[in-house]
């Protein structure tokens, strides 16, 4: 099981944060495009999902899963998004997510009042704790890494 | 368990064939006084709760119906504005019916073609060779499952998160596919399905997805 | 990683003291900077409001609220949990307007007017228009409009505090422009 990456966008659509870990194949088109495209596809479906629901929802889209990677979704009320994508093997990591959210984001980047909101993360300390973080997940493996 | 609706999608991405199988009743009717203490607005040609929740009404909900008249979009029934009708103190009291709104056909096209491109996206953004795009999206209401076969035609099934047997079921809808429609000489090709026997075949098999998820073990 | 598991257990102890003092140089330096009552009210709303969008991720990543639906649900919230959280007191939640729209938070006690006694120069000062600021920027991160101000005040011989707020509208939120 592993981790292939993780992107962190802003209410606005603001790749805040990109981060790679084992990755074979790359979207043939400039970050700048994949991470329009990635959040383009979130929003999209958001709406989706929100239109096709025969029910009413609370948390909404959670995850998605192709032939060979899982993408776990997790928003907060403020709009910050966070998106994981895994191998197939992961079980639903909302959890995992919102514990990004509230012990590394809160903490390292809102808390501190020189990182200024909205705008790409330049933390050193919120890099490194983030990249730690997620090698020590359990379903994290550095079979590639 | 339900299954809730089956698509199917051509390669174009345009929908060809739709059944709703399990529609949930989500309607609330509630006599107001002046003023309305939800926030209402218009999407999508709707006048929907934006804000304010109570009594089963819900974010999100469409007002179905006033005084029980059926309203017309974001029209009353005699074409008067919904939202200024409901400014107006002398309406008052007013009975509204809100639930969620039923899709129209067009709707349903557009979600279809709409669902086309983000399968396309998923397999773009792929972090791995060779990947499909979407076969399942789960939220917590529901599991869409897709299957797209090697001719490009999507099975999409929505359904209970967790109703089981579901990728048998969308190859069991394949099947039937490429007996009543396929075989049937007068259906032409990437053309909307309308074809009796498919329809009862369709039915028969979610009938007994749905039995035998009941007594099948829960997962 | 230590900050983790000592994450859920109860926020830091600080002397309460030392806040209210900090707050009231933090006031008093502005009275000075900003000759006009109405520019230090306007200024300590703006400080309020910054606070308030990086609070706002504080309070959802602490408590495990999650988006309202309901204005109700909203003054509940901050009411019960937030004003509980960050300044330990619990104001009642009044005066609901006919379209529940607007309502009224009344402050038996305000931790930030501890020490005050407001001078007869400074009658159009707003003491404690930080809180306002807080409100109307932690509200805005989750799309609610809000208009926040004082309705009567201590500090101005009113027996409590009460804080007005009304709902304008949700924030909507759309596909930034130029994307696909």
């Amino acid at each position: 099981m592993t981790v292939h990456n993780l992107y962190i966008f802003d209410r606005n659509g603001t790749c805040l944060h990109y981060g790679e870990w084992n990755r074979k194949k790359q979207a043939g088109i400039s970050k700048d495009e994949e991470f329009k495209l990635m959040y383009g596809m979130s929003f999209s479906i958001r709406s989706f999902v929100s239109k096709m629901s025969p029910l009413d929802m609370k948390d909404g889209f959670m995850t998605f899963q192709t032939s060979r990677y899982k993408l776990h979704y997790y928003e907060t009320p403020t709009g910050l998004k966070i998106i994981m994508n895994t191998d197939l093997g992961v079980p639903n990591s909302r959890d995992i997510l919102h514990q990004i959210y509230s012990t590394l984001y809160v903490e390292y980047i809102v808390k501190n009042p020189l990182c200024a909101l909205g705008d790409t993360l330049q933390s050193e300390l919120f890099n490194s704790r983030l990249d730690s973080f997620v090698r020590a997940l359990p379903f994290f493996s550095a079979r590639a890494a | 368990m339900a299954i809730f609706s089956v698509y199917v999608v051509n390669k174009a991405g345009g929908l060809i064939y739709q059944y709703d199988n399990h529609v949930p009743r989500t309607e609330v009717e509630k006599t107001f006084s002046f003023p309305l203490d939800l926030v209402l607005k218009i999407h999508d040609e709707k006048v929907v709760v934006s804000f304010g929740q109570r009594d089963g009404i819900r974010v999100g909900h469409a007002v179905l119906s006033i005084n029980g008249v059926d309203v017309n979009g974001k029209n009353t029934s005699e074409g008067k504005e919904i939202l200024e009708y409901l400014k107006d103190p002398a309406n008052y009291p007013v009975s509204i019916k809100f639930g969620r709104a039923r899709l129209s056909s067009n709707e349903k096209l557009m979600l279809a073609s709409m669902f086309h491109s983000l399968f396309a996206i998923g397999s773009q953004l792929s972090p791995e060779v060779g990947s499909s795009g979407i076969e399942m999206l789960e939220t917590d209401a529901f599991k869409l499952h897709c299957f797209q076969t090697l001719t490009g035609i999507k099975f999409i099934v929505l359904a209970d998160p967790r109703q089981t047997g579901i990728d048998a079921l969308l190859r069991k809808i394949y099947e039937i596919y490429s007996d009543f429609a396929l075989k049937n000489p007068f259906y032409s090709l990437e053309m909307p399905i309308r074809c009796e026997l498919f329809d009862q075949n369709l039915k028969g098999s979610l009938e007994v997805a749905e039995k035998a998820a009941t007594f099948g073990p829960v997962s | 990683m230590s900050r983790q598991s000592n994450r859920t257990s109860d926020s830091k102890k600080m002397n309460s003291e030392l806040f209210t003092l900090t707050y009231g140089a933090l006031v008093t330096q502005l009275c000075k900077d900003y000759e006009n009552d109405e520019e230090v009210n306007k200024q300590l709303d703006k400080m309020g409001y910054n606070i308030g969008v990086r609070l706002i991720e504080d309070f959802l990543a602490r408590s495990s609220v999650g988006r309202c639906h309901d204005f109700r649900e909203t003054a509940d919230v901050i009411a019960k949990v937030a004003f509980k959280m960050y300044l330990g007191v619990t104001p009642s939640v009044t005066n609901w307007s006919p379209a529940g729209d607007e309502f009224s938070l009344i402050l038996e006690s305000n931790p930030l007017v501890d020490f005050v006694e407001l001078p007869d120069n400074h009658n159009n000062l707003v003491y404690s228009s930080l809180l306002c600021g807080v409100l109307r920027g932690s509200l805005e991160m989750v799309q609610m409009a809000v208009d926040v101000r004082f309705a009567q005040d201590t500090l101005r011989g009113d027996n409590v505090t009460e804080i007005r707020m009304k709902f304008i509208k949700r924030i909507e939120e759309n596909l930034p422009a130029g994307d696909e």
